[in-house]
């Protein structure tokens, strides 16, 4: 079990009116289970009144990285003492 | 090309022609004025912007640039001016970059869109007017930078930038700025810029949101946002529900034109190896150092 900071950024951080949490866990399926049991909710309830339905989990609508490396890019899920997932809302618009 | 003796006879006239201007620090400066700069363009026939180099090469100020020397110097602004940038997308953001890479006085722009403007382009869009609509942007854009700027040259690209085309458009460019509404195009010209060793100052928007990073060829690039796998990467984001509001782009425009002037300049340090994340609403930029 490792202790870990998740922060989040632009929208998302304005939307949970947080910037950063911490939570204990094992790998990194563990950690997004928590941040969607804890903030997926509140995350989907702000979109939805801001007009915006998304399906999924977090993971499913975000753009994350750990120690700033993409999760697609990652082969290890293990989660080490103070590693830091980065959680930020995709923008491809120009 | 040019023989000595008319470089020479080019240098003789810009100083002949040079008057003494005090600026905002109540310092005397030789300058140029843009009716000047057109006479001698016409009488020496050489291009405009061939005069103003000529000038800043003797320590004298075309008037249009004396607001920029201040910060890039009059090396910098001779390198701006004999620079090429290519800009990708001549819409939200394309369209301010263009107009701010005019006025800063780069020498030569590669513009590409095969897009016309449409009613939704007019909220942010800025060269996007109400009698301009079902106009190629790309024709309104090469318009307004002659409006701007005459020492600038346009080469125009009324097509679409894709993987056949991609090296051909934009060879010869000293940088590459993303204009972009997609990430499948966003891909292609990260992966030519890298072919061809041209920086790509990579930005997108969403919402009151942008992210800007520059990609030099030995950097680590979208690959360190969505993953190796171009078949899992989204089409597009969160813009499609929440839109792409005026300022939003023009703020993150602003950044990309700052980066290239940075590069080009040598005035500062680009955002490489990392991702920035602006939130206008909240006023907040922040860094992401990202790694391979």
């Amino acid at each position: 079990m490792a202790l870990i900071t998740v922060r989040f950024y632009s929208l998302w951080r304005s939307y949970l009116g947080t910037d950063s949490t911490t939570l204990q866990a094992d790998d990194i399926e563990d950690a997004l289970a928590q941040l969607e049991t804890r903030f997926g909710p509140r995350l989907r309830e702000k979109l939805e009144t801001a007009g915006v339905h998304l399906d999924g989990k977090i993971q499913d609508y975000s753009l994350i990285l750990l120690n700033g490396i993409a999760l697609r890019n990652i082969k290890s899920t293990a989660l080490k003492e103070g590693d830091v997932l980065h959680i930020f809302p995709p923008a491809i618009g120009g | 090309m040019k023989s000595n003796a008319a470089d020479k006879d080019i240098r003789r006239c810009v100083t002949e022609s040079a008057e003494s201007h005090v600026g905002q620090d109540g310092k005397a400066h030789l300058v140029i004025s843009l009716k000047t700069t057109a006479s001698l363009s016409s009488s020496q026939k050489v291009p405009a912007k061939e005069v103003e180099i000529t000038a800043l090469k003797q320590g004298i100020i075309p008037c249009r640039y004396l607001r920029n020397i201040g910060t890039v110097g009059l090396d910098g602004q001779i390198k701006l001016l004999q620079s090429t940038v290519a800009v990708v997308g001549a819409g939200g953001l394309g369209s301010t970059i263009i107009e701010l890479l005019a006025r800063q006085g780069i020498g030569h722009l590669i513009i590409i869109d095969n897009d016309r403007f449409a009613e939704e382009n007019l909220n942010r869009q800025i060269m996007s007017t109400e009698e301009n609509l079902g106009q190629y942007k790309v024709i309104s854009a090469a318009k307004r930078v002659k409006e701007i700027n005459s020492a600038t040259t346009v080469t125009t690209f009324r097509e679409r930038l894709t993987g056949d085309n991609a090296k051909s458009l934009l060879t010869g460019a000293r940088v590459v700025v993303d204009g972009l509404d997609n990430l499948s195009s966003r891909l292609v010209v990260e992966q030519t810029c890298r072919a061809l060793a041209i920086p790509y100052i990579y930005a997108s928007i969403a919402g009151f949101n942008g992210q800007l990073m520059t990609i030099f060829p030995e950097d680590v690039g979208l690959s360190s946002l969505y993953g190796s796998s171009s078949d899992i990467v989204p089409e597009q984001g969160i813009e499609t529900r929440i839109g792409n509001p005026p300022a939003t782009v023009a703020l993150i425009a602003a950044l990309q034109v700052q980066e290239a002037v940075n590069i080009i300049a040598g005035v500062g340090a680009a955002i490489r190896n990392q991702i920035l994340l602006v939130d206008a609403r909240e006023c907040t930029i922040d860094r992401i150092e990202l790694g391979k």
